[in-house]
């Protein structure tokens, strides 16, 4: 019994040649080749064309940036020159201030010089 | 050559410090920190100015006449240094940094012009000049006072007939030109030069 039912499996499975132009009508039957398409799944995702306003984000950040940085340098420099007038004034009165005591002092030589002491006076000028 | 290189790198390395150190120009004197006095003092002014400061306060001069005269003495200067201090004590101040500065001024070439010793009021002021080549290129003060004392040290080629125009300061007419040209005639008005300490 086994021995037939192998018998007949083998009988079954045996190799048999392929008819004249099964190949040729396979490979007719097969779609044309073509090359793979690769899509991004970020890419699937925005795949409807950006809009007006976006499309202007970038160049506006760009825009807003140089404004914003055109406008601080004008406002350091702003107060760079305040600061400088500043300390220039506050030198300018202590320059004055200075002059005022040196001719203060130069005025108290000139008047111990100017009134000489009388004699015997227990002042020494020379 | 090696020993060459190692001698030469020594002696920059050994007057480094002494550029670091900025040494003074001629007729400036090294004035003394007098640290604390300020704390002390009722009133006080401490002025430093060198070239740069002394540049741009003068750019920002005024130009009501004070201004304009202490712009026209100033241009010629390199330096202003002041230290003035008010107590409301008498001699609350240091009499050895004073003495200290007047020691410096007994350098060559510096001439004390004035010299006055008021011991009725115990006011000392002296005058004294560094001239070269007929020139004065510093003017130093030390008045001592029982509650104030000043020092001032200007530096630079000061034209003393450029003095004058500190009379529109309230300064009057010291006459220091004697000091550039001596003149027998005005001797007995002027301050006689004293002596070099």
């Amino acid at each position: 019994m086994t021995e037939n039912f192998e018998d007949e499996l083998r009988r079954a499975l045996r190799p048999v040649q392929a008819p004249a132009g099964f190949a040729e009508r396979v490979m007719r039957a097969l779609p044309e080749r073509r090359d793979s398409v690769v899509t991004p799944i970020a890419m699937q995702a925005t795949a409807r064309p950006p809009n007006y306003w976006q499309r202007l984000r970038a160049p506006a950040a760009l825009a807003a940036s140089l404004v914003l940085a055109v406008v601080l340098g004008q406002r350091m420099a702003l107060y760079q020159q305040q600061q400088e007038e500043a300390a220039g004034f506050a030198a300018s009165q202590e320059l004055l201030q200075a002059l005022r005591v040196t001719s203060q002092k130069l005025d108290l030589a000139y008047q111990a010089v100017k009134n000489p002491p009388e004699a015997g006076a227990e002042e020494n000028r020379s | 050559m090696n020993a060459r290189i190692a001698i030469v790198f020594i002696a920059l390395l050994s007057t480094g410090p002494a550029f670091a150190q900025g040494a003074v120009s001629k007729g400036q004197l090294r004035l003394p920190e007098f640290a604390g006095l300020s704390e002390k003092a009722s009133e006080s002014v401490n002025v430093t100015f060198g070239p740069e400061v002394l540049g741009m306060a003068v750019r920002f001069l005024g130009t009501d006449p004070e201004a304009t005269a202490a712009k026209k003495l100033v241009t010629s200067l390199t330096g202003i240094y002041v230290r003035n201090y008010t107590f409301d004590k008498d001699y609350a101040y240091p009499k050895s940094d004073i003495d200290g500065v007047r020691r410096q001024l007994s350098a060559p070439g510096w001439t004390r012009m004035v010299e006055t010793r008021s011991r009725k009021e115990n006011t000392d002021v002296d005058v004294y000049m560094l001239i070269e080549n007929g020139r004065a290129q510093g003017l130093a003060i030390i008045a001592s006072e029982p509650r104030e004392f000043t020092i001032v040290n200007i530096v630079g080629n000061i034209d003393l007939e450029q003095l004058h125009d500190l009379q529109k300061l309230g300064v009057p007419d010291l006459e220091l030109e004697t000091a550039k040209k001596p003149e027998p005639a005005k001797a007995a008005a002027a301050p006689t030069p004293a002596p070099r300490k």
